[in-house]
């Protein structure tokens, strides 16, 4: 018996493992048994916990497993498509709810990540993935983190219903166009998944804005909001056309987070898949474009110029270097956004800045005592004292000396 | 000169206490030595003045709210010049500088900060790295945890625990004091006996087996995972166990993963 469970664990922790996100925060502040003796769990309103790292540098912060890698749909990209030859298994829903039960008492994991293959039919399958959800939180009193990852074509009635238990839910785009979609994902398609997000959208602000008219706020819905993936480098979708898709996701959908994944190779691949695993290094440069995109102030036209982003410098910096006329930038006088553009300077580094410039004037030795990355700033910026010499930024090979040596490999191992 | 001996760890109310008394004696931080428990007792002829309740007229100082936070995190660090420090600033907010502690680049406030920010990762680390290990108490399940912070984390990481795991049994040993919640009361024991921690976990093998397969072979990153999880703490936590032979065995199972791929 026991023995059946490793083996299901085994199967359904490494079909779960190509999905990128880990997250476990960002739903808010809770506790079990504040006012009983029942319960188990809380949120602390921060990011949630990294209980583990795994030697591939990710954060194991949730029992990421699927439900079943039984599937019905013949997906190119996934190892569990129906046309692969993986070992396939499936975990009842008390074996998930224990399972989960007992990594959360040992201090293992935040909660639960569970996905599923679809077996059966959309319907089916999300209704078991609901009642798992809805046990641990109603028989167990798990006030822990729950992420589920939604069923595009279940139904709306059971979509809403996991909003109620789960803290996050994610349906994943997998590919930026439809096109692509078409070739490597034939079942899928981008205006149903835009649907289904949008009906997710509009349950969750529902219950931030709006109180009914008797007053009461609508149930508690998905407060962790929203999140989805996207495979890297498996279609040819240049980075432009990637997160001109991300864009488009943060403001018409209002995604909490989109999720990059460059492709990596997976036994019993499909023909259509490209032979080499995407470059990790790819991956890296779309989070950092991400996030200068979305909390930085930056703009799509101004972080990609070409059609690719520049591998060999952070996208901040690329831009700074093709921007050269607007540096070097004076710390005791530039507001805040301009702040946020300099290469080196992050935001909490800019906040730092802001709360010194009220009491006192920056001087070159002031910027040593924070350890700011003073290398890659010195072009960039004057302070009292210390202004950079004009012609190092208007030197020809003045990038050069950016240049890192390569720090990703292309294969592991 | 004064001499302070703090006879507990990590001593946050015996340094009020007697930062409190200092101040009401109008006596500067250069005039105060500051001992722990271990230096007191090197110094046993040392001359401890008896300054205690002589000056009746004490004014009331008042500091921010969010100082004495910074405190609270900075004297829970293992290094004795946490008292004088903290004890400095404090003088320097009432004399000097009421928001000295904004002052990011001042030289007392950097070491503060670095004290305060070695705490938090610290206790950080623990929330995060410590495992229970499940035992059963006359017929009850109880879980107990060994772990060894590098700071006096374990004040620090009470409430957490304490909250989140309220209906539950357990106890947190460290090398120098040990919680024990009936799901009630806390009760605390210093220098608690470590053997008291089984070795084997029923559910321990099912973890094992969950953190070797949600590991991607083909993305290698060793130094990623040691800047998150330095060496320091794998004693005590049992998948780490595995790294070495995930590490080995990764570069043929990936090789595999690109082989059985283009098989067809």
């Amino acid at each position: 018996m026991h023995d059946k469970l490793i083996q299901k664990l085994e199967i359904l922790s490494d079909a779960a493992k190509y999905d990128a996100s880990c997250a476990s925060g960002s739903a808010g502040k809770r506790q079990a048994g504040k006012t009983d003796k029942t319960g188990i769990g809380s949120l602390t309103g921060g990011s949630g916990i990294c209980h583990s790292f795994t030697p591939d540098g990710r954060c194991v912060s949730l029992l990421k497993i699927l439900m079943t890698n039984y599937c019905i749909y013949d997906c190119h990209y996934c190892i569990n498509r129906v046309s692969s030859n993986v070992r396939r298994a499936r975990f009842s829903v008390k074996e998930t709810v224990d399972l989960t039960l007992n990594f959360y008492k040992r201090n293992y994991i935040e909660g639960l990540f569970l996905s599923s293959g679809i077996v059966g039919s959309p319907d089916l399958t999300m209704e078991s993935m609901v009642r798992i959800a809805k046990s641990l939180r109603l028989d167990h009193g798990f006030k822990g983190y729950i992420h589920l990852k939604t069923i595009p074509n279940a139904s709306p009635e059971l979509q809403a219903e996991a909003g109620l238990y789960a803290d996050r839910l994610s349906i994943n785009v997998e590919m930026p166009t439809q096109p692509s979609l078409n070739k490597y994902a034939p079942e899928k398609d981008l205006g149903a998944i835009h649907g289904a997000m949008n009906t997710l959208k509009d349950k969750i602000t529902e219950h931030k804005v709006d109180k009914t008219h008797s007053g009461k706020r609508p149930p508690r819905f998905a407060p962790g909001g929203q999140s989805t993936q996207m495979i890297i480098g498996a279609d040819d979708s240049n980075d432009k056309i990637i997160l001109g898709t991300s864009v488009k996701l943060y403001s018409e959908q209002k995604l909490r987070r989109v999720y990059y994944s460059a492709f990596s190779p997976i036994p019993d691949a499909s023909q259509v898949l490209p032979l080499k695993p995407a470059p990790l290094i790819r991956e890296h440069r779309l989070y950092q474009a991400d996030w200068l995109l979305r909390f930085y102030g930056f703009t799509l036209d101004e972080i990609v110029h070409d059609e690719m982003l520049d591998m060999d410098h952070d996208p901040k910096l690329a831009w700074a270097l093709r921007n050269r006329h607007i540096f070097p930038i004076d710390l005791n006088k530039a507001d805040k956004m301009l702040l946020l553009r300099v290469p080196g300077l992050g935001a909490r580094t800019v906040q730092k800045i802001l709360s010194i410039r009220r009491h006192t004037k920056l001087n070159w030795i002031d910027l040593t005592k924070m350890r700011l990355p003073l290398k890659k700033l010195k072009p960039f910026i004057s302070v009292g004292d210390y202004s950079p010499n004009i012609h190092l930024l208007d030197s020809n090979n003045f990038e050069l000396q950016f240049k890192q040596p390569k720090q990703f490999e292309l294969f592991g191992g | 000169m004064k001499t302070v001996a703090i006879t507990s760890v990590p001593g946050f109310d015996e340094w009020r206490e007697a930062s409190r008394e200092c101040l009401a004696h109008g006596i500067p931080p250069e005039d105060i030595i500051w001992q722990n428990v271990q230096s007191v007792q090197d110094d046993l002829f040392g001359h401890q003045e008896q300054t205690r309740a002589t000056n009746k007229h004490q004014i009331k100082h008042t500091i921010p709210k969010s100082a004495l936070v910074l405190f609270k995190y900075a004297l829970c660090h293992s290094d004795t010049k946490r008292f004088a420090l903290c004890y400095r600033v404090l003088w320097r907010m009432i004399y000097e500088n009421r928001n000295l502690i904004q002052l990011k680049t001042d030289e007392d406030i950097i070491q503060l900060y670095m004290l305060v920010k070695a705490v938090k990762r610290d206790a950080y680390k623990m929330s995060a790295f410590l495992r229970f290990k499940e035992l059963e108490i006359e017929g009850k399940e109880h879980f107990v945890a060994w772990y060894e912070p590098e700071h006096y984390s374990l004040e620090i990481k009470l409430d957490f625990f304490r909250t989140r795991f309220k209906n539950m049994r357990w106890s947190i040993l460290t090398p120098y004091r040990g919680a024990h919640w009936d799901t009630e009361t806390l009760l605390l024991e210093d220098n608690p006996d470590p053997s008291a921690v089984p070795d084997d976990d029923r559910i321990e093998k099912y973890w094992l087996t969950y953190y070797a397969n949600i590991f991607n072979p083909a993305r290698i990153k060793t130094n990623a995972m040691l800047n998150q999880m330095p060496k320091k703490y794998w004693k005590n936590m049992p998948e780490t166990s595995l790294i070495d032979d995930m590490i080995k065995q990764s570069g043929a199972r990936a090789y595999k993963m690109i082989i059985d791929g283009n098989k067809h």
